[in-house]
This record gives C-alpha cells, sequence and structure tokens, in this order.
C-alpha cells in the first residue's frame, strides 16, 4: 500500500489487527468506564463542567489582559517571561535558554506544547540531549515514534512491544513484559538522567493570571523531581492556559483527572509560582495558531480544551483507529477541531473521522462543542473545496434530485429495480462500493412506502 | 520589549470576542471527617495511621521503616541533613523523608505541603519513601476549601501531593513508584 | 390537530414497513396522519458531507412541504435532529421556524404530544434496544451513559412496557453503531467495525430482536448481520409496538 492519504486509510491499518483493535477499544472503555465511576460519584460535576467552561469563556474573551496581568505578576515574582509567536520562535527562545545556562542535558516533562513544536528534534540537532522522563513519553521517544494520546502517550503499545523495547534500549532481560518490573527499569535509567539534568522542560496545565504560577499535573512525579533538582527550569505554556484566579483552580483540578482517568486529582498538582536564588523559572507562552482560532468565532471554544483525554477514550471511532491515525500532535475528536486551523488541506479528512455521535461533546470537562465543531469544520472544507471531487460532486448530484419529487421518485424505483436484477457479485463488489465490504445492502422491497400509499384507497388523511 | 509580544498581544486583542462574564464559584462543600479522609488515602495507594499523640511519632517510623536509615526530617532526628542546597549526589541517596503537611482534603486524599516544608524542592519526590505528618483536625472537604485556605497564596513552590507516584503507562497496568517517592504513609495525629 | 408523516428517504425506498406500521400506530392512538406525497429528504447526507450549502433547495422543499401541518412526525431521530437543528442556514421565515420546532419524532410525538406512556400489547422476545445518538444525546429522549448509571428513556419504557418483553442489558449501553451516514462509506472500515462490535454486545447478552428508534443505524446494522448470517431480527420499534398493539 503506498502511503496512506486521510484518516480512513491509516485507519484500515490499524484495523489489519483485529484483536489489538480489540484490546486498544477494551482498554480506552475501561478508562471511559473508571471516568464514569468518578464522575457518577461527584454530585456537582455538570455544575463544574458549567463553571470550567464559563470561566474559560470569560478567560478567552480577555485573554490579552490577562496575558499581561500573568506577566506582570511572573516578573514580580523573577520568572523570566518569553514570547513565542510560533513553533520555530519557541524552539528558537528554549535552545537559546539551555546554551545560556552552559547545559547540555535536558529532562523534560510531559508536554504536548513541546510536541506540537517539534522541541526535541530541535535541540538533538543543536547537540542538546534532552530525556522524556514521563513514562509513556519515554517509551514512544526511544522508539522514535510520537504519542498517540495526550493522557496515555504510549496507550497503542502492548507490555510485550515495551519489553522489546527496553531490551534494546536499557538491556533488560530480554522477553520482560511485567508491567512493575519494566516500570522498574524506566525508574533506575531515568533516576541517572534527573540527578545529571541542568535544565528541566515541563509543560504547564495551568497558568494562574493573578499569582504569575504557573500549574504542572503528574502523576510519577517526574516533572518535580526533575525542576527540584535542576537549575534551569524551562516551562512552555500554550497561551491558552490562563486561568484568572488561584481559587479557579479548584474546579480544573476537580474536573481534570475524574475526566482522564477517573482519579480524584492527579498525584502531584505542583504549584510554581517564584524560583529560588541562584535558580531560574523561565515561562514561554505560545501562539503558534492560537490567536487564529481565537478569531474563528465558531471554533474558538476549542481553546478551551484541558487535554483531559476524556473525548479520545470515548470515542468510537479513535477507540478503533489508534492516535497515530490522526496524524497530528493531538489526536481524537479534540484534534480534528483543532487541526484544519493549522494546516486545513493536510488535515481535511480528520473532521469526517466522526459519526458526529456527541459522546466527546457529553464528556467534554469544558463543555466544548466538539461534535458540533465537526459538523461546522467539514462545512468550512467543503465551502474551501477540500472535499475529495467523488463526494462533491454526488452531493450536487443528490441535492438535484432530493429538491425534486419526480426525480426522487423515479431514482428511487430504478435503486430498487437495480438491486433486485443486478447480481449480488456486482451490487456488492468491493471495489465500487464500501458499504458491502462488510455490509449486505438492504433487500430491496417491490414497492416504496409513497407507491403503497398511494395504493391504498382508502388512505384517510388529505395529501398536500 | 520583544516585537513577539506585541504582535501576539495585537492578534490576540483583534481575535478575542467581547467581555463575558466571570462567574462566582461556590464554595462546593462536602464531608471532611478523618475517615472520608484515610478512605481516600488508601484508595489512592496511600497509607494513614492514627497516632494517639505526636509524642510517638519517632517510635511509629522507627517500626514502619525498619530498613531505611538514611531518613532526612526536621520532625525526628535526621540521619541526613537537607537543607534548599544539598547537593542531589546527597539526596538521591535518602531512603526515607518525613516532611509534615498543612492540610489535608477529603474528597481526593490530597496533602497540602508548601515548599518551607519541604527542605529542599525535589526531597519529596527523591527520596525513596515519603511519610506525611498531618495535624487530623487540619482538614478540608474539596478542592474549594482547599484554595480559600490558600487565600491566594500558594508560596514559591508548593503542591497538592496524593499518594505515592504512580504510572499506568504500560497497558493501563497500575504501578506503584513510578519516579518520585514508592510509598506514602501518612501520620495522622 | 393536523399531523403529517414524515417518512425519511431511505425508509420510503427501503423499508416502507417502517412507514406503514408508523402511520397504523398512529392511527391506532388516534392520529390519521397524512403523507405529503412531495416530500423528499431532510438533506443530511449533504449537510454531513460538507455540503450545507447545497443542501439548501432541499432545506426549502421540505419546508415548502410541510409548513401547513401541526406536527410533522417522523420515524427517525436523526432526520428529525437534523431537521430541527440545522435548518437554521436558512432564512428564518415564520415557516421555517415553524416546521423547526413541528418536526417531531415518532416516540417524542407519542409519549409528549399524545401524553401515551404506555401501550397495551404482548411481546414475548428478548429485545436488544439500539439507541441512536442523534435521538439519544441530540433529541435527549434517554439518559445518557456520560451523565448518569441510570439507564432510562421514553422507548426503553414503552417497549419494557409490553406484555412479555425482555429487555437485554448490553455492556455498552450506549455505544454509537458507527453508521454516522456517509461516514459508513468514507471510512468503511471503522463503520463495519463499530456495527460489528454493536452486534456482538446484543448477541452477548441474548438479544433475538434487534429494535431502536432510528431506521438508519438499524439499516447499517441489519446489513451486518445479514452478511454474517447471525440469528437476530432487526426491527424498527414501530413494527414492535404496532404488532403490539390490538
Amino acid at each position: 500500500m503506498s502511503q496512506p492519504q486521510n484518516h480512513a486509510q491509516r485507519s484500515d491499518l490499524f484495523l489489519l489487527d483485529e484483536e489489538r483493535t480489540t484490546w486498544h477499544d477494551e482498554t480506552l472503555w475501561f478508562v471511559r468506564q473508571k471516568r464514569d465511576r468518578a464522575v457518577y460519584a461527584t454530585p456537582e460535576f455538570q455544575e463544574l463542567r458549567q463553571l470550567a467552561s464559563d470561566i474559560k469563556d470569560h478567560t478567552l474573551s480577555r485573554l490579552a489582559e490577562y496575558l499581561e496581568q500573568f506577566e506582570d505578576a511572573a516578573l514580580a515574582n523573577g520568572v523570566r517571561v518569553h514570547w513565542a509567536a510560533d513553533a520555530a520562535e519557541h524552539n528558537r527562545i528554549v535552545l537559546g535558554i539551555v546554551r545560556q545556562a552552559g547545559a547540555s542535558r535536558v529532562v523534560k516533562s510531559k508536554s504536548m506544547l513541546t510536541e506540537e513544536c517539534h522541541l526535541n528534534p530541535h535541540l538533538l540537532a543543536h547537540g542538546v540531549e534532552v530525556i522524556d522522563s514521563d513514562l509513556g513519553e519515554r517509551i514512544i521517544q526511544l522508539r522514535d515514534e510520537a504519542p498517540s494520546h495526550v493522557v496515555l502517550p504510549a496507550i497503542h503499545l502492548k507490555k510485550e512491544d515495551v519489553g522489546e523495547t527496553f531490551w534494546q534500549h536499557l538491556g533488560t532481560e530480554k522477553g520482560l513484559t511485567d508491567p512493575q518490573q519494566l516500570t522498574e527499569a524506566a525508574r533506575q535509567h531515568l533516576r541517572a538522567k534527573f540527578l545529571a539534568a541542568e535544565v528541566a522542560i515541563s509543560g504547564v496545565n495551568f497558568a494562574i493570571a493573578e499569582t504569575g504560577s504557573v500549574v504542572v499535573c503528574t502523576n510519577e512525579g517526574n516533572a518535580d523531581l526533575a525542576i527540584g533538582l535542576a537549575r534551569v527550569h524551562i516551562a512552555c505554556m500554550g497561551m491558552e492556559k490562563l486561568l484568572p484566579r488561584l481559587s479557579d483552580l479548584a474546579v480544573f483540578t476537580r474536573l481534570l483527572t475524574r475526566s482522564a482517568t477517573g482519579q480524584p486529582i492527579t498525584t502531584y498538582t505542583s504549584h510554581f509560582t517564584k524560583p529560588l536564588p541562584g535558580r531560574e523559572l523561565h515561562v514561554v507562552i505560545v501562539d503558534n495558531g492560537r490567536s487564529q482560532q481565537l478569531g474563528r468565532p465558531d471554533f474558538r471554544a476549542s481553546l478551551k480544551c484541558i487535554r483531559c483525554g476524556a473525548c479520545m477514550n470515548t470515542c468510537p471511532v479513535y477507540r478503533r483507529s489508534g492516535g497515530h491515525s490522526y496524524d497530528f500532535t493531538i489526536p481524537g475528536p479534540i484534534g480534528a477541531i483543532l487541526s484544519p486551523n493549522i494546516d486545513m488541506r493536510k488535515h481535511a479528512s480528520l473532521p469526517f473521522a466522526s459519526t458526529l455521535c456527541g459522546s466527546c461533546t457529553d464528556v467534554c470537562p469544558v463543555k466544548i462543542d466538539i461534535h458540533t465543531q465537526l459538523y461546522k469544520w467539514r462545512q468550512v472544507l467543503g465551502a474551501e473545496g477540500m472535499l475529495p471531487a467523488s463526494k462533491k460532486y454526488s452531493m450536487k448530484l443528490l441535492s438535484r434530485v432530493l429538491a425534486r419529487p419526480a426525480l426522487f421518485k423515479a431514482g428511487g424505483a430504478a435503486a430498487r429495480l437495480g438491486l433486485r436484477f443486478v447480481p449480488h457479485a456486482l451490487s456488492h463488489a468491493p471495489g465500487y462500493n464500501p458499504w458491502a465490504i462488510a455490509r449486505e445492502l438492504p433487500a430491496p422491497p417491490k414497492q416504496s412506502f409513497r407507491d403503497w400509499h398511494a395504493a391504498q384507497a382508502a388512505t384517510p388523511a388529505p395529501t398536500v | 520589549m520583544s516585537t513577539a509580544r506585541e504582535k501576539m498581544l495585537a492578534a490576540v486583542r483583534a481575535s478575542q470576542p467581547g467581555a463575558l462574564p466571570l462567574p462566582t464559584v461556590p464554595l462546593f462543600d462536602g464531608e471532611a471527617s478523618v475517615e472520608k479522609f484515610i478512605a481516600l488515602l488508601e484508595s489512592i495507594g496511600a497509607q494513614a495511621i492514627q497516632l494517639p499523640h505526636l509524642s510517638q511519632l519517632a517510635a511509629t517510623v522507627a517500626r514502619c521503616y525498619p530498613n531505611e536509615r538514611r531518613v532526612a526530617s526536621d520532625l525526628l532526628p535526621a540521619t541526613v541533613a537537607v537543607a534548599a542546597t544539598t547537593p542531589a549526589a546527597t539526596l538521591a541517596t535518602i531512603d526515607l523523608a518525613v516532611l509534615r503537611g498543612a492540610f489535608g482534603v477529603a474528597e481526593n486524599g490530597s496533602i497540602w505541603l508548601p515548599e518551607a516544608a519541604m527542605l529542599h524542592r525535589a526531597l519529596p519526590t527523591v527520596a525513596q519513601h515519603l511519610a506525611i505528618v498531618l495535624d487530623q483536625h487540619a482538614l478540608v472537604a474539596t478542592m474549594h476549601q482547599a484554595y480559600a485556605r490558600l487565600n491566594g497564596q500558594p508560596g514559591g513552590y508548593g503542591t497538592f501531593l496524593a499518594g505515592p507516584s504512580k504510572t499506568a503507562d504500560i497497558e493501563q497496568s497500575l504501578v506503584i513508584g513510578a519516579h518520585g517517592a514508592r510509598s506514602l504513609l501518612v501520620l495522622l495525629h | 390537530m393536523k399531523v403529517a408523516l414524515f417518512v425519511p428517504c431511505y425508509v420510503d425506498q427501503f423499508y416502507p414497513q417502517v412507514a406503514i406500521a408508523s402511520l397504523q400506530l398512529l392511527a391506532k392512538l388516534g392520529v390519521a396522519a397524512a403523507f405529503p406525497k412531495q416530500q423528499t429528504c431532510c438533506g443530511q447526507p449533504m449537510a454531513n458531507s460538507g455540503c450545507e450549502q447545497d443542501a439548501k433547495p432541499v432545506y426549502h422543499h421540505f419546508v415548502d412541504t410541510f409548513q401547513d401541518y401541526d406536527y410533522v412526525v417522523g420515524p427517525a431521530g436523526s432526520c428529525v435532529y437534523h431537521v430541527r437543528q440545522h435548518f437554521d442556514i436558512i432564512d428564518q421565515t415564520p415557516a421555517v421556524q415553524h416546521v423547526r420546532t413541528a418536526t417531531v419524532e415518532l416516540f417524542d410525538f407519542i409519549t409528549q404530544v399524545l401524553g401515551v406512556t404506555e401501550i397495551p400489547g404482548r411481546y414475548p422476545h428478548k429485545v436488544g434496544l439500539h439507541l441512536s445518538c442523534h435521538g439519544q444525546r441530540g433529541l435527549h429522549q434517554a439518559n445518557e451513559s456520560e451523565m448518569t448509571p441510570v439507564r432510562d428513556g421514553q422507548l426503553r419504557r414503552l417497549l419494557a412496557g409490553l406484555d412479555g418483553l425482555e429487555l437485554t442489558e448490553l455492556d455498552r449501553n450506549d455505544e454509537c453503531c458507527g453508521f454516522g451516514g456517509t461516514f459508513c462509506v468514507s471510512e468503511a472500515g471503522i463503520s463495519a467495525r463499530m456495527g460489528q462490535d454493536r452486534v456482538a454486545d446484543h448477541l452477548r447478552h441474548g438479544t433475538q430482536v434487534l429494535t431502536g428508534g432510528d431506521m438508519s443505524c438499524l439499516m447499517h446494522l441489519e446489513g451486518i448481520v445479514r452478511r454474517r448470517q447471525l440469528p437476530l431480527r432487526v426491527l424498527h420499534a414501530a413494527e414492535i409496538l404496532n404488532g403490539a398493539l390490538a
């Protein structure tokens, strides 16, 4: 098969391994169920979602002011604030800080933003060793893969895959598959990296305008360990991560992990406000397309995302196609509404990688109308002429038929007649009819309803 | 001022919608009992002991950690002295840290650990095991009360710590002891 | 009360028995529904494909066809949802506004408008209810597992009220079947896999008759059932309720 071009083709590759697809689906459904139990046990959960949504809407509506307030507070705390309009500028700034520190060893905790900016290749190309310290991130870094989920970056891998990777790179025993032992091997391997690192890079879950703090949430403790040891901490944040007040964190910390994994809170919810004397805290504020998305009224709500991954866990498509099928840093439903803003043509198939079932919208802790935005992106793509030609012209034809009852009646009769008399092998040929790869077409009745109705002499109601 | 800053702020100003209201968040209350807090601690992989009196702290720690020799603490006789300037190589050898938590949150089992109580910012995560001493009257129900208690003052660094370090990054199998402390014992008094 | 039966295009052409059952069921409940024969489709296939602008003539045709009725009743949650939700891109004339609110899903009409919450009758089978996403999450016809563990909904209640009918409890009560309109061909692989998983959940729990309020989901699931020659009958809930009601 040539290089897959769209989500459907990449999904078909994933689906080839039926058993693995089942496993992937069931594993993520298990996470969704853990989320459900946590949600059901929190009576005010729906109220919290509304509050979170309102706080984010408010913050986005005054984002410039809050960015300035945050900067003022951070500067007063002795934090150095940097502004990056795009990924390249972000990478230049980070590399500059690393060089300024005279450092060559960097440990990085989880940050989807640095993935989005492709920071690692940039640092590596300039002679800086950068080690991802989150276990899942480290696994995929060793395998030279992209994360397939925002919270569970290695969820596409099985323990056998991890065992093989650790055997190759960390010298563990061949055939080791016990998660406990594999994790222990990673702990030993990464301890040395933590102790040696001169610079710690982290992402930012929330930034607080009133205090100038950045908040980082992890379960492993990798961010706190690295930051606590390294002389320089660089926190990379998308500009939409702001919250007005410290107390707003109550709403968001209660929602984040319950939505993500069903935990009541992450193990470490850490607030970095002031660097110690002799140490440095840098915050890099990144735009990279966010202000453009903010200017799209139908899509700006996508910037409310807190990266919990709940929409991925619940998405029946994501669970069966895997994160890599989206070919974008943020996969799943939220990725499908963020990606066209970045590159409409490249990601044109993603808004169509959904049945619009709406479950994503219903689990979203900040009430992003994800499935509505998917629908609206489809219209934008249609208007911009980015639909496949087959879809474009068949829909125009269909519209003409459906606006003309006589054509519709004749067309329907012809289709039913066709189905009844064309041999099954032809009507169900997979090359012509994707429906029929796994499904029978409906058995065509002799008579449509309208024919039946017309034939009823005693139709009680008048017709128009 | 950097040009990127001006460019970004101008782009945001041009894009942001008209101001929307900032909601007032109610102080959602709930149960703040020791029983609930302990149940939550246990559900997140921590253990809890209720001390009849704080004077029994050293003896209890000694009993619970018979093999941990390198202990850092400002609450009982320590074997390793730790301050903000202690080098990483020394920190790396610590078996156990015994620290005081400021208050606990019953809804999730987390404990606010301010920088002042950590001896070194890395100590709670670099120590192999962690014990937190907590006044059992210092419990709040939810994160709303917790942040109200911080009153807009999070300090230079502080964390809500909830249980031992953990990961489920390999096939969603829960493993305790990823990079931070392998265990968390909460000593309530 | 002037009521029109809105028969979605694929139901008209491929599942006339569903429209017949809907008409008869309404008649038994005292409603003589008309069938305006100018009707074609709600336009959803175009709109879901990103060709909303192409669908506008279809929307106008729909409004022209149904504007004189008090209610437009359709046995398909998805199409009804489309009319109510997505006809917002044409001029909101009084006729458009009226048709959008007057268009009601069959079981919403029976339970909410007619106030009929129980249908007497007998149906001694193990029935699996497939919730259509647009009916459930769009029209709020049933509880959602995203919100509550309580599985409830009006169609579930109507079916459970039949003598001898036993509802099967699924592992995933409200997972999408994977039809998704044109998704079923543009993402044929995932669509089929979702449908296969849905059918397997029903088989695992003893469903003999698979039913629902939306024939589009059922058309897809039936396609899988027939391809795999599985021991499941697929019927629209209107067929079951009409058959059971004397």
